[in-house]
């Protein structure tokens, strides 16, 4: 029995080996190749991973003219006083909630839409359809909130001017917290959501037109062509994204929830982004604000390991 | 032989090139650090309130004057804090960096206390002008008893109210001396057609999203609110635990339910309070009475009958006229130890700052060149009517001046428009009324780590509780979360040091 299990662990170890100088030789063989991966490598190792040292000074109490290694350390202090704070579990469910209106609102819509597109016979009018809905995402958020601002304030606003000719009650949408997350997802329907259809139309592009053809013999009518052969076409590109999508689960844009954040709406529109910009740059705690970022970081990962896992457990390809 | 001569003189040439492109390299990356530089060529950060970048005429004349060379990192006034912190994180902070206001200077005072900066006290009395700087403003600046910084005067408080003149009138209202008339002001300029056109399209005060340097602040010393903290039973409270606050906050809750005031307010930039005041759709606002000069330039230009006036002495229920007042000093300037390495070149740089206080640089760099900028008439400083040219070329050079009038010489400001005269009368007037802040001068660890982070519960609430998003429990809520996250130990420390 002894000698079996020897020889079969002898046996993994010899083919490990093999592999091993496989992939060396391979290596070796096409060594011009993989020289070229060296800039994009440096470009992640300078300016992705090197200043991730500075996270030490979560750890420590930062002062500038102390600096990293000067300071004192004083070991999870930050993070205690983060997950004590009456505001962590505010700030946590405002980042929260604004990513499930993120994935389970605004995804969506650019698939649909490309659908839709897709679905359109004269190219001219597609074309100029297209065109017209990219263009928000060329404007900044500034832009972007300030017309809302115009439109939507109560001294003058257009919509309230609106409201109260048809004898409705004027709305205060910007001093209102029930406002600010519907007022967050439109703004980023309206800006994002054309430009989000590109990728999709592409995949579309690359479906294989002999199914259509196929289908249609068999008797398939649009919709049903569009259930069965369109979407699972694109399915790998949908899943792809989606993974992408829940890796930035804490991205949700600084700028523009800073811009829309104010006094009355702070209790659903605080999230770790502006937590941070507003400790550490405005109010100088260094120190505090790395931790909530580091934290934040944490979540990140953690979302898009478990993402792609799912992926593979359905059977997909997922990012890697 | 030609060609490999050619060789040589190219090869040469490149070598040469290579080495000059590298030697600046090197003077440039230093400089970028902040700590070159001896004391006669140095770097001021500076808070620029343009929006442009001045051009470098005034400056020329000023370095040509004091025979140093100087550089100016201009910042502009909404982004100031943030890069102020970025460069003292980065280490990166020039020779001389001036200070926005009261708050910076808390913020960092741990670091002044751990020596990263220089005391200058010790060498005030080697410059005939610096050591004319007033001791009671030095006094409100001093860490420890120690001096770190020379301030920039400003008037104590020009805080006041502006209001259409035209529209009282038309009303037959009287200028308001208490909260009462000035709330029947801002009702009939709601209600009753102040601009007689018939339509219902005007308010009374316009406010903007700052408790502060908007009206709120102003309004409370008229009720007699304590200035941020006052005593009570022989302690020390924050002002939002006093019922003058209270009143005050009712006060705007009812203008606020009435529509007397713009309904958004809690969310207006500055920009847009002015505008509701300049195009007539609204007749009160409360700031600096100084403002009245922009405003009313730009208020003629959209319809030349408007008619502006100011008033300062509005009382409150108690029948008292109080305002708050500044400490004296608008921003400060203080010189960092990793950029100034030497004392000589501290004293060098004081030396500047010595002849900024001059009354010829001082003009220059507040007035700008006489004859182009300003004219003087009755020994004052009357400025050229092209702001254009004066928002160019001057405006943003106030920003680095030191000391004020009394001290540095320089003329008072005379105006044609009478109305700005009466401003600055009112000014001085307020020096009788000041509600000083009594917690200038003490210290609390906490108030100086957390203080900015707990204000803002309180301006939340207090903004929430105007528009009626929550109510006195509400508010009495926050002011326990205050307390409990800190304000406590506040409350403590700064009855201790007292």
């Amino acid at each position: 029995m002894e000698t079996t299990t020897l020889t079969a662990k002898e046996e993994a170890k010899q083919v490990k080996k093999m592999k091993r100088s496989e992939t060396w030789r391979r290596v070796k063989r096409n060594k011009m190749i993989y020289l070229m991966i060296l800039p994009g490598l440096i470009y992640f190792l300078i300016y992705k991973y090197l200043p991730m040292y500075g996270l030490i000074i979560s750890f420590q109490d930062y002062k500038p003219y102390l600096g990293i290694f000067g300071s004192e350390w004083v070991g999870l202090e930050h993070f205690n006083r983060l997950f004590t704070s009456s505001e962590f579990w505010m700030i946590f469910k405002n980042t929260l909630v604004l990513f499930g209106l993120q994935i389970f609102i605004y995804f969506p819509i650019p698939i649909i839409i490309s659908l839709m597109l897709n679905e359109v016979r004269h190219s001219f009018f597609k074309r100029g359809v297209q065109t017209l809905i990219y263009i928000p995402h060329f404007m900044s958020w500034v832009v972007i909130v300030s017309i809302s601002y115009v439109m939507l304030t109560l001294d003058g606003g257009i919509v309230n001017a609106i409201l109260e000719t048809l004898g409705f009650q004027k709305v205060n949408f910007l001093l209102n917290d029930d406002w600010f997350r519907p007022m967050y997802i439109l703004q980023v329907i309206w800006r994002e959501a054309g430009w989000g259809t590109i990728i999709f139309l592409a995949a579309i592009t690359a479906v294989d037109p002999q199914l259509y053809e196929a289908a249609r013999m068999d008797g398939a009518n649009r919709f049903r062509q569009m259930w069965h052969i369109t979407l699972p076409a694109i399915r790998n590109v949908i899943i792809v994204l989606l993974i992408l999508k829940i890796g930035d689960v804490l991205e949700l844009g600084f700028e523009h929830v800073y811009l829309l954040l104010n006094s009355s709406n702070r209790n659903v529109a605080e999230i770790f982004d502006t937590y941070v910009y507003v400790a550490g740059l405005q109010q100088g705690q260094f120190s505090y604000s790395t931790a909530v970022g580091f934290f934040k970081g944490a979540v990140g990962l953690v979302m898009v390991v478990f993402a792609n896992w799912l992926a593979k457990r359905f059977n997909e390809e997922g990012i890697y | 032989m030609l060609n490999r001569k050619k060789w040589k003189l190219t090869t040469i040439i490149l070598l040469s090139l290579l080495v000059f492109v590298g030697c600046s390299g090197d003077s440039a990356s230093s400089e970028g650090a902040g700590g070159s530089g001896s004391g006669d060529s140095f770097a001021i950060m500076a808070n620029l309130h343009t929006p442009e970048v001045p051009n470098d005429k005034i400056l020329e004349k000023i370095e040509e004057e004091t025979n140093k060379e100087i550089e100016i990192q201009w910042v502009p006034d909404n982004n100031y804090e943030d890069r102020l912190n970025t460069a003292f994180a980065t280490n990166s902070l020039p020779e001389a960096v001036f200070l926005k206001n009261q708050s910076s200077f808390i913020q960092f005072r741990d670091a002044i206390e751990d020596e990263q900066f220089w005391e200058v006290g010790q060498y005030l009395d080697q410059f005939e002008n610096l050591s004319k700087l007033k001791d009671t403003v030095l006094d409100n600046t001093r860490i420890n008893g120690k001096l770190y910084t020379l301030y920039q005067g400003r008037p104590l408080s020009s805080q006041g109210l502006i209001y259409r003149k035209d529209w009282a009138n038309n009303l037959g209202l009287e200028e308001p001396t208490t909260t009462d008339e000035f709330m029947e002001m801002a009702r009939a300029f709601t209600e009753d057609d102040p601009d007689g056109n018939g339509e219902d399209d005007t308010f009374g005060l316009t406010d903007r999203s700052d408790l502060i340097y908007g009206a709120f602040k102003t309004v409370s010393s008229w009720f007699g609110t304590p200035n941020n903290w006052g005593e009570q039973d022989g302690q020390l409270q924050p002002e939002f635990m006093f019922d003058e606050y209270k009143q005050t906050m009712d006060f705007f809750k009812e203008m606020y339910d009435n529509g007397y005031i713009n309904q958004d307010f809690p969310v207006t930039s500055k920009t847009d309070q002015q505008e509701f005041f300049k195009n007539g759709t609204a007749g009160m606002y409360v700031g600096s009475m100084g403002d009245v000069v922009s405003i009313n330039n730009d208020a003629v230009a959209i319809n030349p009958d408007v008619e502006f006036d100011v008033q300062n002495k509005i009382k409150g229920p108690d029948g008292e006229y109080g305002v708050w007042s500044i400490p004296g000093y608008g921003s400060l300037v203080m010189f960092p130890k990793s950029a100034v390495e030497t004392e000589e070149d501290l004293l060098n740089i004081l030396d500047f700052f010595d002849q900024m206080m001059t009354p010829e640089i001082a003009n220059l760099s507040y007035w700008g060149i006489e004859g182009e900028h300003y004219e003087v008439e009755d020994d004052r400083a009357l400025p050229s009517d092209d702001k254009a040219l004066t928002d160019r070329e001057v405006k943003p050079y106030m920003s680095i001046g030191i000391g004020e009038p009394e001290t540095n010489g320089r003329y008072e400001s005379k105006f044609d428009y009478d109305i700005k005269e009466k401003a600055e009368e009112l000014t001085k007037e307020n020096e009788e009324y000041l509600i000083e802040d009594p917690t200038v001068p003490l210290y609390s660890e906490t108030y100086v780590d957390d203080g900015a982070r707990l204000q803002e519960i309180i301006t939340d609430a207090t903004y929430n509780y105007i528009i009626g998003q929550i109510d006195e429990a509400g508010f009495a809520d926050a002011i326990e979360d205050w307390k409990s996250q800190g304000g406590e130990a506040i409350i403590e420390e700064f009855n201790a040091s007292e």
